[in-house]
């Protein structure tokens, strides 16, 4: 279910303090978040965050077309490598009965 | 014959199951659309006169995104998504269930046919 217009865009407001003062600095770091839940405001765009996915931080630079979206959707928390072939038969297909 | 929002020509039907072979248009709509062109439901096609399918052809134009138009809506969201890079991008991308759902086991309407894994030990 969406949530409730009345209550605004969720954003934990440590946030707008590291923007502003990112904004402010004008230093082209990248400001590193935890904070996935987050959704990415207007006043976001142009800036480069690391978007924390349990392991390290994913570099995403906020474009006009990500408002709306939450700072988790652009940094994957699996890695999904291929699937081996199974172990059992690598090692021994002549051993096996 | 009636061509109503471009290729689509329903047959010899009730006009509100006709419509709903315009993409776009189910049930629902098809219903709508009949009632604000006055139609009587049950009218079949072949028995609406120049007027009506005038008006219906004219009501679907204005008021309802079908066919071509919508098929083009629906894959320039999809893109957004897959150029945005955000995780339901690369759902799509990867041909995977967008919204959450199992693949371990299923998910077979987005990931096709079964394709063997190369190497995999089969049960005996």
């Amino acid at each position: 279910m969406a949530r409730s217009v009345w209550k605004g865009p969720f954003v934990d407001g440590y946030l707008l303090k590291k923007a502003d003062a990112a904004r402010a600095s004008g230093s082209k770091q990248v400001i590193k978040i935890w904070s996935r839940r987050s959704t990415i405001l207007p006043q976001f765009v142009g800036l480069t965050f690391g978007v924390h996915n349990g392991q390290k931080f994913i570099p995403v630079l906020v474009t006009e077309n990500m408002i709306g979206h939450k700072f988790g959707e652009f940094a994957p928390t699996r890695v999904f490598h291929g699937h081996s072939a199974d172990k059992k038969t690598a090692v021994g297909s002549s051993a096996k009965s | 014959m009636a061509r109503i929002a471009g290729v689509n020509i329903p047959t010899e039907k009730r006009v509100e199951i006709g419509l709903t072979y315009i993409h776009g248009i189910g049930r629902r709509l098809a219903v709508d659309i009949c009632e604000k062109a006055g139609i009587p439901l049950g009218r079949r096609v072949q028995q609406l006169t120049d007027d009506e399918v005038i008006r219906i052809r004219e009501l679907i134009d204005s008021d309802y995104t079908v066919e071509g138009d919508l098929r083009r809506n629906t894959a320039m969201n999809i893109k957004r998504l897959m150029d945005l890079g955000c995780y339901r991008g690369l759902r799509h991308r990867k041909g995977l269930p967008v919204h959450g759902q199992r693949t371990h086991t299923n998910a077979r309407t987005r990931k096709g046919k079964a394709r063997p894994i190369a190497g995999k030990k089969k049960a005996v």
